[in-house]
């Protein structure tokens, strides 16, 4: 069902592109094109990313912050596997794709931990990113508790994925 | 966190702080070329959404239940907060980013305080209301997945519950509080 998803929204677009008379093609063509532009600025941030996330692991910082957490994880419902995941996604989604990516070649991407980590990627957000663009466009100086609501908010999502998961 | 990290690899291991970065630069730069393809793609259709005008009818059948939760906003960061929900329901963030930081200056009246409406709107995009996660999916087809959307449920529960969560605990809080 899930598979047939994305294919059928895909042919709807263009058909309904076709009734319109959109010019799909040229659309598209102009659509992708931004693609590059996009990567190539956001390039930077994201090697700076893999840099910092790489030395967060290889120095053992991580280790010891996931065993001092596991326990607490494990009370969630949440494998310990994802549990550096879980401690960056609030932070940068490329940090996040990094560790995606890695669990994907270390468990296997249709493993249950690939799958929650997918689930668990897919419907969370960077709370600290978005919050301090969000607010520096503002006058606002204080936040109040929109940090904690979001952060509630995303550890209630990573349960709730991890659940689901057991079904698929 | 980069820094901490460095005091304890230079504990562990000095002689690997380079090769480390290095090899993590080397994977950065694979990623970006990975997901040139993808965003690529899903930029493509977007465009395409946008062409036959299908982002703006989505928006407006979104109009009615932004006016319910945000309460009384002037028609442009109406229109700019509807916009910023429907790219982040197709999953396009950078498609949405723009929208919210327009929403945003909008509900601004100049106060140093966040209002209801301002923090509405980013514990609504920090839940990532995106319904469909097209770089896991690519991602995922990439890794050599059988069924890469077999994910797509799961995330759509994941994403609309916390998300509810996040709308029912701004609204309980900030209920009795005057605040905007």
């Amino acid at each position: 069902m899930a598979d047939l998803f994305i294919p059928i929204l895909i042919a709807f677009i263009m058909i309904y592109a076709l009734i319109k008379g959109v010019d799909a093609y040229t659309a598209f063509v102009n659509g992708a094109k931004g693609a590059l532009p996009l990567m190539a600025s956001l390039m930077p941030f994201i090697i700076a990313m893999f840099v910092a996330v790489e030395l967060f692991r290889n120095s053992g910082l991580s280790t010891y912050l996931c065993d001092f957490l596991s326990p607490l994880f494990r009370v969630l419902g949440i494998p310990t596997e994802l549990c550096e995941l879980t401690l960056i996604r609030p932070f940068s989604s490329n940090a996040a794709y990094v560790l995606l990516r890695d669990i994907f070649s270390t468990y296997g991407v249709d493993s249950y931990v690939g799958k929650c980590a997918s689930v668990i990627m897919g419907s969370s957000d960077t709370i600290f990113y978005v919050s301090s663009i969000y607010f520096a466009s503002t006058n606002v100086k204080k936040t109040l508790l929109t940090i904690p609501i979001a952060l509630i908010c995303n550890v209630a999502c990573a349960i709730i994925a991890c659940f689901c998961c057991r079904f698929i | 966190m980069i820094i901490s990290s460095l005091v304890m690899m230079a504990i562990v291991a000095p002689s690997s702080v380079v090769g480390t970065m290095m090899e993590a630069a080397k994977m950065g730069i694979t990623m970006c070329i990975e997901f040139i393809g993808i965003y690529a793609v899903w930029m493509g259709i977007m465009q395409v959404m946008d062409d036959c005008k299908l982002s703006h009818k989505l928006s407006k059948i979104l109009s009615r239940p932004v006016q319910y939760i945000f309460g009384k906003t002037d028609a442009e960061t109406e229109k700019n907060i509807c916009l910023n929900i429907a790219s982040n329901i197709i999953g396009i963030g950078s498609a949405a980013t723009p929208y919210g930081i327009k929403a945003m200056q909008g509900l601004d009246k100049g106060d140093k305080r966040a209002t209801r409406a301002m923090i509405m709107l980013v514990v609504i995009n920090s839940t990532g209301i995106q319904l469909l996660p097209t770089t896991v999916i690519g991602m995922r087809a990439m890794a050599g997945s059988i069924s890469p959307s077999c994910i797509l449920w799961p995330t759509v529960v994941a994403t609309f519950l916390p998300t509810i969560l996040g709308i029912l605990l701004v609204a309980v809080i900030y209920r009795r509080k005057k605040h905007g």
